[in-house]
């Protein structure tokens, strides 16, 4: 029994003559549980629910509607022997390759840059943090407008340069550069925001004892900056990784996996087979256990490295 | 139902016992708190799902109706359900519509879920896989009076098993849109004005590769609607070659074939002459319309839904005309258009028969298709020379392509998976068109995507 728990508190015992006061019924409210219901029936009821529900229409064949059947681990051996499933799993790596280190290096930079003396640094800030603001639908259109291969503005301004157009539609590597590119553009601002709220916290001390023992402007940030803000860097390298492994609109907006399977990712090709033509949700469950599994992998080893570190 | 925390016992309508305390205990505050949580919680998920749960209500006087399409459709589809009201006393139509990328899955998830609309407009290539789930009324009688006026290619394309499942409202197919100013100043003089001076394949070859060595820097010859949903359109290349996609009694691919090879190669050959943009291959995000529209293209494959968007869209800027599709070894054009189907869990199959049979009806029909640019299916209303809302003089070639569609073309793309086998076109093709495969590898492919047993429609997994 914890202390939340309701308890009836008995009168103290009197000596006097008078007659005993009324029992009174004191309650102690749940009051934790109360405040957390709300998030553990959201959680339970978006979250696990439909993860177990996934788990077990892996091994099913079923539409979403209609009957199914047990399949056994047919899902499964199909996924193993997928070469589309595995070049998927090679876009999100690259991708993720691409977009991680970029998205945190440059939204260090960015925060350094306006953490000082730059002029005018209150525009810049919006102006870099404006994208995360928008819908990356609205990205990823704007994405669409900038690099059409044909009516695209930035093949408009390569040919009237005189500089022949880029194939960014019809060529595997030019479409990953336009989803990483795009990824990148509603990604840093977010870096440079918790980078610069941590920025706040690097002891001034430090950094004057370190120009004083002959430290220059990269040195500091080298041997002083960075590792105090290693917490932060680790929080934005997981979430960025799970947001890479995660990503979705911009590549089904932009390139719609294409060309051929040059972008096709993970979640796309989960939808592609649960929800798209083939309404195979049991391939697409099992796809998406893969996804999973694999963020849960890669989470849980950043967090032992990062634990090794701090000890 | 409301939730009085402090009275968890009480039952609406019973008298209480004893009179109410007003000190809580705790599985009265718990069941209030949970009761508090649950209100709002379960009126989100009313609120989420309403959009496809039409028929919520149940009631046999009302009909949930869900669509897509143009404004212009949309607005008319209004107008025929108030039509129905007036002509049925009583009965309330509630219309409900979605863009068109989204009803698919709205209807696969209300169909799961056991809150379908009782009829919904659905695409003849998607529509065999509702049919052969089971999850459609039979209107076979209903219908009977359409049946009689229609082809038997249009009556295919909703049928299932020997049963009709729908309603063919109306269809629509691919003309080769083109700039007169545009082939004039490349030479190209005269274009067929009748369906059988159709371009040859050959012809066609001749008149892309001039439009090619006169476009500028950035222009293209034409573009294929082959895109994403579309993909099936490449069909009408195999069709023209004399090809088909599956055998007679639909149960094998048939793409090991001279007329499989030649028609491949003859489409794959658009992107390596640079006749058409890389950026239309059949997986292309962007459509090739808005490419005509924008002035890059000299021709374009396009359906007659879209003259209303190009003649809003290019208004003066520049004159366009239709010709027919190329042929070959004979005259083909595909089968698009949507169908009305009612769901057979709906809370009064009769009405939505009735309201099937409503729309069916000629004045209906021809009402709908003139004020949206659309085809009837009704032959009596094909013979007609109808009054367009706009592009009255560009539709008549449609209404001629339309009847190069034969019944095993459309038996083709209205089979039980051809939803999956429409998906692996656009990615197999593409693999041709871009990536280099060869043309019998990517003909061994689809075929291995066609004869995959409809395993998932079926309740034992037995095609």
């Amino acid at each position: 029994m914890t202390t939340d728990d309701v308890r009836l508190v008995a009168p103290a015992p009197t000596e006097t003559t008078e007659p005993p006061p009324p029992q009174r019924r004191r309650i102690r409210v749940p009051v934790g549980w109360l405040m957390v219901a709300p998030n553990l029936v959201l959680i339970g009821l978006f979250l696990l629910v439909p993860l177990v529900w996934a788990l077990i229409m892996s091994f099913q064949a079923k539409r979403s509607f209609g009957p199914g059947h047990w399949s056994g681990l047919e899902n499964l051996g199909r996924l193993l022997g997928d070469g589309v499933f595995w070049r998927a799993m090679l876009n999100t790596g690259i991708f993720t390759l691409a977009t991680v280190p970029l998205s945190v290096g440059i939204g260090l930079g960015l925060a350094l840059l306006m953490n000082d003396a730059l002029p005018g640094r209150g525009f810049f800030r919006t102006i870099v943090y404006l994208p995360i603001a928008v819908s990356t639908l609205v990205t990823s259109l704007v994405g669409l407008l900038l690099f059409d291969e044909t009516v695209g503005i930035v093949n408009g301004v390569l040919r009237d340069l005189g500089l022949g157009t880029v194939r960014w539609q019809s060529e595997g590597g030019w479409a990953m550069v336009t989803v990483v590119v795009m990824t990148l553009w509603s990604r840093i601002g977010f870096g440079m925001l918790v980078y610069l709220a941590a920025l706040q916290d690097v002891d001034k001390q430090v950094l004057e004892a370190a120009e004083v023992d002959g430290a220059g402007p990269f040195a500091r940030v080298r041997h002083v900056v960075v590792p105090w803000l290693r917490p932060t860097t680790f929080f934005l390298v997981v979430i960025n990784l799970i947001w890479s492994f995660q990503v979705f609109d911009i590549v089904y907006v932009m390139t719609n996996g294409g060309p051929g399977y040059s972008t096709t990712m993970l979640v796309t090709y989960a939808y592609d087979e649960g929800f798209g033509a083939a309404r195979n949700f049991g391939y697409g469950a099992t796809v998406g256990l893969v996804l999973f599994v694999l963020t849960l992998v890669v989470t849980a080893v950043q967090l032992a490295v990062n634990r090794r570190r701090e000890v | 139902m409301s939730v009085d925390p402090f009275r968890p016992h009480s039952r609406p309508g019973a008298a209480s016992a004893s009179p109410p305390t007003l000190s809580p205990t705790r599985r009265t505050v718990l069941a209030g708190a949970l009761g508090a949580l649950a209100t709002p919680t379960l009126t989100g998920c009313a609120g989420l799902t309403e959009r496809v749960s039409a028929n919520a209500g149940r009631r046999r006087d009302r009909l949930s109706v869900q669509v897509y399409g143009t404004d212009v459709e949309v607005a008319f589809y209004d107008r025929l359900a108030r039509r129905f009201e007036q002509s049925r006393r009583g009965v309330t139509v509630d219309l409900v519509s979605v863009p068109f990328s989204e009803a698919s899955v709205g209807i696969d998830a209300a169909l799961a879920s056991g809150t379908a609309p009782d009829v919904f407009r659905v695409d003849y290539p998607t529509m065999g896989v509702y049919a052969s789930a089971d999850q459609l009324l039979d209107v076979g009688d209903a219908l009977s009076d359409l049946r009689t006026d229609i082809s038997p290619a249009f009556l295919e394309a909703v049928s299932h098993g020997g049963r009709i499942y729908g309603m063919p409202q109306h269809i629509d197919t691919s003309g080769v849109v083109y700039r007169p100013d545009v082939l004039r100043d490349a030479g190209i003089t005269s274009v067929p004005d009748r369906p059988q001076d159709a371009w040859s394949w050959e012809e066609f070859a001749q008149v892309a590769q001039r439009l090619t060595d006169k476009a500028p820097d950035g222009r293209s010859a034409f573009a294929v609607n082959w895109q994403a949903l579309g993909a099936f359109r490449w069909l009408n290349w195999l069709f023209q070659a004399g090809g088909h996609l599956y055998d007679a009694d639909q149960s094998a691919a048939t793409l090991d074939t001279p007329a499989a090879r030649r028609a491949l190669d003859f489409t794959s050959s658009f992107f390596r002459r640079g006749w058409v943009p890389d950026s239309t291959s059949t997986k292309g995000a962007t459509l090739p319309d808005a490419q005509f529209t924008s002035g890059t293209l000299a021709m374009v494959l396009a359906g007659n839904f879209l003259l209303p968007a190009f003649s809003e869209t290019i208004g003066k800027r520049f004159g366009y005309a239709v010709t027919y599709l190329p042929q070959d070894h004979r005259a083909a054009g595909e089968l698009g258009g949507n169908a009305l189907v009612a769901t057979r869990g709906a809370a009064n199959p009769e009405l939505a028969a009735d309201f099937l049979a409503f729309l069916g009806a000629p004045a209906q029909m021809r009402d709908f298709c003139q004020a949206s640019v659309l085809l009837p299916t009704r032959s009596s209303l094909l013979a007609q020379r109808l009054d367009f809302a706009v592009a009255d003089d560009l539709m008549p070639v449609y209404a001629q392509q339309v009847r190069t569609i034969g019944e095993r073309d459309v038996a083709d793309v209205t089979t039980a998976t051809f939803a999956e086998v429409n998906l692996a076109l656009a990615n197999e093709l593409e693999q041709c068109f871009l990536g280099g495969r060869s043309t019998g590898a990517t003909l061994s492919a689809l075929a291995d995507a066609v004869d995959q047993p409809a395993g998932l429609n079926d309740e034992g997994g037995r095609a």
